[in-house]
């Protein structure tokens, strides 16, 4: 058996969903399917692209996400969190 | 009058600096969303309008629709005087671009603003120092350095505040920021510049939730202080109860002794000691309920507690945002079922407030805590740490909970469709942990129990008296049984004699549909007219010597957790969904429910 190590780079899509704790990591994107209203009050929040974030980890039990915007600290539900996209912090 | 508005993101201390401007006494309470409608009092000449919180011009919730409709409407107003813009000085990279919308609304409509950067004493603590007349001059309007809580520079604030609505000319903000792009911008630039380090205000903060949102410990620390809350309010106003039981007979025994024996004697003792003195030894456990409440709101917990409830909650058709409700609805359900507004989804918030009135409700303490020592033992364990009756105490809560969490399943699953908007996700802001508050803490504790006495008062002096006269007289007939009360009650008597009730907790359960207390009141009167040694106040030990069954009882307990017999609750529930339907539908829905529950129990146990 060859091995073909032909390595077709299918970009791994990191959501702030699956952020390790005490990670800092940066937002890339707010992927489409939020309603409006929401997407704007995220904005507002400061989740814009290149905004730097601190995630704090999921609440017990699987539950929603604690991250640090800015000066605040707030919980997000995971399908909120699922919706921005990040890239870890270099 | 000229008005003041008070705006500003939610949990930035607005309410507790309206109360130190006005002398009023608004909720302040340490999670976002606590004020849900608009408050207004005087201060000096002018009118000055509490807001609830908004964290932008564009609402997601029912209270920042208000909030933001409002302001537009006060902006509009030629009596508004002046603007005032509440930041939170620790966090203003978060809260300035609120400040910087409002303004610039403001500027477009002529108004005056001024800026209130509240928590100013926790800036000091960190030994930061605020340079507000280079702030002030970035912004193009006032800026004030406060705390609402030390009184740190609200004199200062008074007289500016004072200076700015009474001037001729309005102080309208004198730069013109740009657009949405550019305020963001500055707000950004502004707080690195001038605000304080986010690290430094979210070390503490961050390492306690560490603790309090781990898998395991924040698990475990959230059941701890459920149970600790149910618990202590029967175990620590215990001995408060002894005494003021004991105070009361000691009272009656001095005046009755005083008087001599006679029919004022009777009356005071049945109508006046027996009746309304019996409701009075429920005073403490609403005091010991308002404190612990009162503990858990300033601290900053319950905001992760609803976190933490969140996918619970979500399962049953609620959201993490119900949980206070539904704790506050223990105190009382008409303050809950408003504060349901800070729901996101209309469809939440509506099964959030149609199952309120389920949870146990301070109302319904009296009736617990009679019914209890009437059937549990009194019994410690574990060195008294857990106690029997305390335990059943607990489970009454629970039930109530469970029967909620019941009804909103079924609701959400059967009854009320979804929309578009049914699904906006749960965002939640988690406060600074911060130490009671003591002072408005006590004197909430003192008011609570003052508005008990006195909303409840005179409906059960009322009934009781009532109660006593017809079930007194005619006296010579050959007791109770024979009064113009007991012709009445037997008459009444088939409809409760499936719930192996007589006619005397019938008499009494539907009097306290007038309000759920009036129950013990009017049972300590008719016990009173009926006992022979006359021995007052011990309500649940001449109970126990009639006789109540145990699954009769049991089942008085279950009605009491399930019916809506609250008129002010049902007015509210009506008045926050605009329905007649859905609040006469609770009333009927729930009184069948109850009805059929204590049924079951008198039969199967
Ligand atoms: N340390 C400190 N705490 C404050 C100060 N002002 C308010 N607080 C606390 O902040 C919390 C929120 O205060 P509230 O007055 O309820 O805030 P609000 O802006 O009315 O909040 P919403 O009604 O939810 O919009 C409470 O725990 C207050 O005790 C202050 O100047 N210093
Ligand atoms: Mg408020």
């Amino acid at each position: 058996m060859t091995a073909h190590t032909t390595a077709i780079q299918t970009p791994v899509r990191h959501t702030l969903w699956d952020a390790p704790k005490k990670a800092s990591v940066l937002v890339v994107e707010l992927l489409a399917g939020l309603n409006p209203l929401v997407v704007n009050r995220l904005r507002e929040m400061g989740l814009e692209p290149g905004q730097q974030l601190l995630s704090l980890g999921r609440g017990p039990f699987n539950g929603p996400l604690v991250v640090q915007i800015q000066d605040c600290v707030y919980t997000l539900e995971r399908q909120v969190a699922q919706h921005i996209l990040i890239q870890p912090q270099l | 009058m000229k008005k003041i508005v008070l705006v500003g993101k939610p949990n930035s201390g607005k309410s507790l600096l309206f109360n130190q401007l006005t002398g009023l006494r608004q909720k302040v309470a340490n999670y976002p969303g606590v004020t849900v409608e608009l408050k207004s009092g005087r201060f000096e000449q002018f009118e000055l309008i509490d807001y609830p919180g908004a964290y932008s011009l564009s609402s997601l919730s029912r209270d920042e629709e208000i909030a933001v409709s409002k302001l537009n409407d006060a902006l509009q107003d030629p009596a508004t005087a002046l603007v005032i813009c509440n930041l939170d000085a620790t966090r203003l990279e978060s809260s300035l671009m609120f400040g910087l919308q409002v303004q610039a609304l403001a500027r477009r409509q002529q108004k005056a603003v001024v800026f209130a950067l509240n928590m100013a004493d926790e800036l000091q603590r960190f030994g930061h120092q605020l340079d507000t007349v280079a702030l002030s001059a970035a912004l193009g309007s006032p800026v004030f350095a406060i705390s609402a809580k030390t009184l740190l520079g609200i004199h200062e604030f008074r007289q500016g505040v004072l200076a700015l609505a009474s001037a001729a000319e309005p102080a309208v903000p004198s730069a013109d920021h740009g657009d949405e792009q550019a305020l963001r911008d500055l707000s950004r630039s502004l707080s690195r510049q001038y605000g304080i380090q986010a690290s430094l205000v979210l070390k503490n903060q961050n390492r306690i939730d560490a603790f309090m949102l781990n898998n395991l410990s924040g698990g475990l620390a959230f059941l701890a202080v459920m149970f600790l809350l149910f618990q202590s309010i029967f175990t620590l106003a215990a001995p408060l109860m002894d005494a003021v039981e004991a105070g009361i007979g000691a009272l009656a025994q001095f005046v009755t002794g005083f008087i001599g024996a006679g029919t004022t004697t009777d009356f005071l003792n049945d109508a006046i000691f027996g009746g309304v003195g019996s409701f009075l030894v429920f005073v403490p456990q609403i005091m010991m309920l308002t404190l612990i409440i009162g503990l858990l709101e300033d601290s900053g917990y319950l905001a992760r507690a609803a976190l933490i409830c969140h996918r619970p909650l979500s399962f049953f058709g609620l959201s993490g945002r119900s949980f206070i409700p539904y704790l506050s609805g223990h105190a009382c359900a008409i303050p809950a079922i408003m504060a349901a507004r800070t729901i996101e989804s209309p469809r939440k918030r509506l099964i959030t407030m149609m199952t309120i009135p389920l949870m146990a409700c301070s109302a319904r303490l009296p009736v617990y805590a009679l019914l209890i020592s009437v059937l549990i033992p009194e019994r410690a364990y574990l060195g008294g740490l857990v106690n029997l009756q305390g335990v059943a105490f607990f489970g009454l809560y629970m039930m109530g909970i469970v029967i909620a969490l019941l009804v909103s399943l079924m609701l959400s699953r059967f009854v009320i469709s979804r929309d578009e908007k049914s699904d906006m996700p749960f965002i939640l802001e988690l406060p600074n942990y911060r130490l009671p508050h003591w002072k408005p803490l006590i004197v909430r504790v003192i008011s609570a129990a003052k508005s008990f006495v006195y909303r409840s008062g005179p409906v059960i002096f009322a009934v009781t008296v009532l109660i006593w006269l017809f079930g007194y007289f005619p006296h010579d007939a050959g007791g109770l049984e024979h009064s113009y009360l007991g012709q009445i009650g037997h008459f009444i008597e088939p409809v409760f004699a499936p719930l192996g009730l007589d006619w005397r907790y019938g008499v009494a359960i539907l009097m306290s549909f007038l309000a759920r207390e009036v129950f013990v009141g009017a049972l300590g009167t008719l016990f009173g007219i009926d006992g022979a040694d006359e021995n007052i106040a011990g309500l649940a030990a001449n109970i126990q010597a009639d006789g109540l069954a145990l699954g009769a009882g049991v089942g008085l307990l279950l009605f009491y957790v399930v019916a809506l017999q609250c008129v002010a609750t049902v007015a509210t529930i009506r008045a926050e969904t605009g329905s007649n339907r859905i609040a006469v539908g609770l009333v009927v829905g729930y009184g069948l429910l109850a009805y059929a529950l204590a049924y079951l129990a008198a039969n199967l146990l």
